[in-house]
């Protein structure tokens, strides 16, 4: 009975904090001038402009998946499978551009190719023209974004490698070389998880908000953004969140149709899986893993340090409350996550329930939209004069936190649960326990490991978040993205990048706490 | 002697786990090591097929040193080991035929010699009917033999068995031991075999090395 309580509760919060404004906006959006019409819609689709920003948003989202794992695929597997020197130092590297908000390493790209940036100081201003055109075009965006996401497809592909039985690759070692047993056994074996990372990045591109408007290149939420925050056109930034939305059902659907059953041999991690050696070419190796390593993180974070010497006084008068705020949002928001995630996660491993299936899928599909998409929702639900409350209070970012990352601690959640034999739990059911205290002294400390990951997960997703925050924050309640992200046009640069460097900072601590916990506990 | 290995170590953690082993393997004989869970069986297996690099001592395969010390001399895929794991590991996203072709393939032989040479072992395991199946389609026993065909169609100079029937249940292991024995005798092939299961020992082996804390304590031949 408590169970059911539980569990059918934390999906319910989750329908009605993050689906029901969705399907709200979806409703609203065949309503003009009061009534029922197809208005919004005619108005999008007549524009050639939509056009352009679709065929923008599309082609910026496949180029960057695909890219992704042509680069991220081999990666994962030289920092799992081989015997590289610097492996976990290079994986840390990696992962930092993932876990800072994406638009401050386009800021960090904007002062190192700008056309005031440390390339057009070193090699003229002709040379630093051409980076700058190169930085403000489809190309920029996309490297910005690739390598950005890169991290995605690495830590996925190294993921799914390690559960992979170690067996298959030592029958095929027998007979052959490394080669043709990556080309023909472990990669094909993981294809799902490649695959499933390329939707992932190509998702998450897509709703990308910071990174195109800083870079002007045209998308379609940059573009909903602005007619809702520029001009005020509610309308036009429900239609535009429509498209959105029905791509990210679809890329949903094909997660659920072809990907998910096809995972072959999963879930016995054994340490002792055979490693490439590398022998002659390990020198090759490592100098290709730190050139690229060099040119996507250490260059330009660099920059961003040497820009803001100088820059923290004013940086820190100017916006200590938002640091101060951002702190607390996402320690808040993380809490909240982990206790709906957690439930949600138990339910997913334990297929309790035939809802689970659809409870994960809600999470997955509001974990894909776009965060400006959210924001829209959340603001149409909440902006009525009975519930300004929360409209006007940190609870619509909270709201939003909720909405687009419970995916992610029911996930990381379930993975954790996933590791704890059901005989466990079984057992102690047989002496007598009840549900809540077979969770509380059995299930739970089992899987601190996991409930604090997906908290550290959790807090730095919200402290980056810059989609959701930017479109549904109330007056003086911003959060240090969004403040640096406001002051960007007229503050001076070394105060711009010093914020940067502070949101750096702070986010690495989480990482750090995380690197901890996968390194040294057992649990 | 197809396999000589001589004063042979190994080490985990400091934690010696093969201690100064010595022993022969004879052409066509069906040896069986013996011995408690955790003995390091796996592990000596495992360095004769190269999938584990030893630290002290020697391993020859047909006269030929494929590793010396902590050096690995011939790697792995050169060795001419077969070798059934405990959970057959057949690769599950390739066919039947699939699964046998993927060895010679990576050895280079031509397609024809790959196509007769499949057949034929195929037809001798009596599973030409099931060339197209998946991994997943077989019953325990079908899989067993595909593992096995999936090794002796590289022609090894000896197949290494570590504990293929530990997971199923006795009735299926008494009828899976029968057809290990009938296929020792339709290929000649030399056997290593690992087990910590005594019955099984007697009814396989034409050799049996009792080890223990990765030493051997004793060798008999069961009548
Ligand atoms: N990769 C490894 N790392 C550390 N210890 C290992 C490893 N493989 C095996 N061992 C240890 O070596 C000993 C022998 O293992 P194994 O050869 O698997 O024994 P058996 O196959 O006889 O059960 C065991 O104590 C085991 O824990
Ligand atoms: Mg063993």
């Amino acid at each position: 009975m408590l169970r059911v309580f539980v569990l059918l509760g934390s999906v319910l919060l989750l329908i009605f904090i993050g689906f029901i404004p969705i399907l709200f906006l979806f409703i609203k959006s065949f309503i003009a001038d009061g009534r029922f019409s197809f208005q919004n819609y005619e108005l999008l689709f007549d524009s050639k402009r939509t056009w352009i920003l679709l065929l923008n948003s599309l082609s910026l989202s496949s180029a960057t998946a695909f890219i992704t794992l042509i680069l991220g695929v081999p990666l994962g597997v030289l920092l799992t499978k081989t015997d590289l020197p610097l492996k976990r130092f290079f994986i840390i590297l990696f992962i930092i551009p993932l876990i800072i908000s994406p638009y401050i390493l386009s800021m960090a790209w904007f002062y190192t190719l700008g056309r005031g940036g440390v390339v057009a100081g070193l090699l003229g201003e002709e040379i630093g023209a051409i980076t700058s055109n190169f930085l403000f075009s489809f190309y920029g965006v996309l490297f910005v974004m690739v390598s950005v996401y890169l991290p995605v497809a690495i830590i996925l592909t190294m993921t799914y490698l390690r559960t992979l039985n170690p067996a298959l690759e030592e029958a095929a070692r027998l007979s052959s070389k490394w080669f043709y047993i990556l080309r023909d056994i472990s990669l094909p074996l993981i294809k799902p998880g490649i695959m499933l990372s390329g939707l992932i990045v190509f998702v998450l591109t897509l709703g990308e908000l910071g990174v195109p408007l800083f870079l002007r290149f045209d998308v379609f939420p940059a573009e909903s953004f602005l007619q809702f925050s520029a001009f005020y056109n509610f309308n036009a930034a429900i239609a535009m969140a429509i498209p959105l939305g029905i791509i990210t059902i679809i890329v949903l659907i094909i997660e659920r149709r072809f990907l998910r059953k096809k995972v072959f041999q999963f879930g016995m991690t054994r340490m002792d899986y055979l490693i490439i050696p590398l022998k002659k070419t390990k020198p090759i190796f490592l100098i290709a893993v730190g050139l690229i390593s060099s040119i996507i993180v250490i260059l330009p974070l660099s920059v961003l340090i040497a820009k803001s010497i100088g820059g923290y006084p004013e940086a820190v008068k100017n916006s200590v409350d938002s640091i101060f705020r951002s702190l607390f949002y996402a320690g808040f928001g993380a809490t909240l996550l982990v206790i709906i995630g957690f439930p949600m996660g138990y339910m997913l491993e334990h297929r309790a329930y035939r809802f689970y299936y659809t409870a994960d899928s809600i999470a997955v599909f509001l974990f894909g939209l776009p965060g400006a998409v959210i924001g829209i929702g959340l603001i149409g639900m909440w902006n009525t004069p009975s519930t300004n409350f929360i409209y006007t209070s940190m609870l619509i970012i909270l709201f939003g936190y909720i909405a687009q990352y419970t995916a992610l601690s029911e996930r990381i959640t379930a993975s954790a649960l996933s590791q704890i034999p059901d005989s466990m739990e079984e057992s102690a059911q047989l002496a007598g326990a009840g549900w809540l205290r077979r969770l509380f002294y059995i299930v739970i400390p089992l899987s601190k490991r996991g409930i604090i990951s997906s908290w550290l997960v959790g807090f730095i997703f919200c402290l980056r978040d810059l989609g959701i925050t930017m479109m549904v924050y109330p007056p003086q309640m911003d959060t240090l993205p969004v403040r640096i992200f406001t002051l960007m046009a007229n503050s001076p640069e070394e105060t711009i990048a010093a914020l940067c460097v502070i949101m750096f900072a702070i986010t690495l601590m989480p990482l750090g706490g995380l690197m901890v916990i996968t390194r040294y506990m057992r649990w | 002697m197809v396999i000589e290995i001589e004063h042979l170590h190994k080490f985990y953690n400091g934690k010696s786990v093969i201690r100064d082993l010595s022993l022969n393997i004879d052409k066509s004989e069906r040896l069986v090591i013996l011995g408690p869970s955790g003995c390091g069986k796996t592990t000596l297996l495992r360095m004769i097929a190269g999938l584990v690099v030893p630290d002290r001592g020697y391993i020859k395969i047909d006269g030929n040193v494929v590793s010396k010390d902590s050096k690995i001399i011939v790697e792995p895929e050169n060795r001419e080991v077969g070798m059934i794991f405990q959970d057959l590991a057949l690769w599950p996203h390739m066919t039947v035929y699939k699964n046998l072709e993927f060895g010679l393939k990576a050895k280079g032989i031509i397609r024809e010699e790959r196509e007769s040479r499949i057949d034929e072992v195929i037809e001798k395991i009596r599973m030409r009917e099931f060339k197209n199946a998946y991994p997943a389609e077989l019953s325990g026993g079908q899989q067993q033999r595909i593992a096995i065909a999936r090794s002796l169609v590289l022609k090894p100079k000896i197949l290494l068995m570590d504990e293929p029937l530990a997971h199923l249940d006795p009735e299926l292991r008494l009828v899976l031991q029968k057809e290990f024995l009938k296929l020792h005798e339709d290929f000649g092939i030399t056997v290593c075999y690992v087990t910590h299961n005594r019955d099984e020992a007697y009814n396989l082996a034409t050799r049996i090395i009792f080890i223990e804390h990765g030493e051997i304590l004793k060798v008999t031949k069961p009548i």
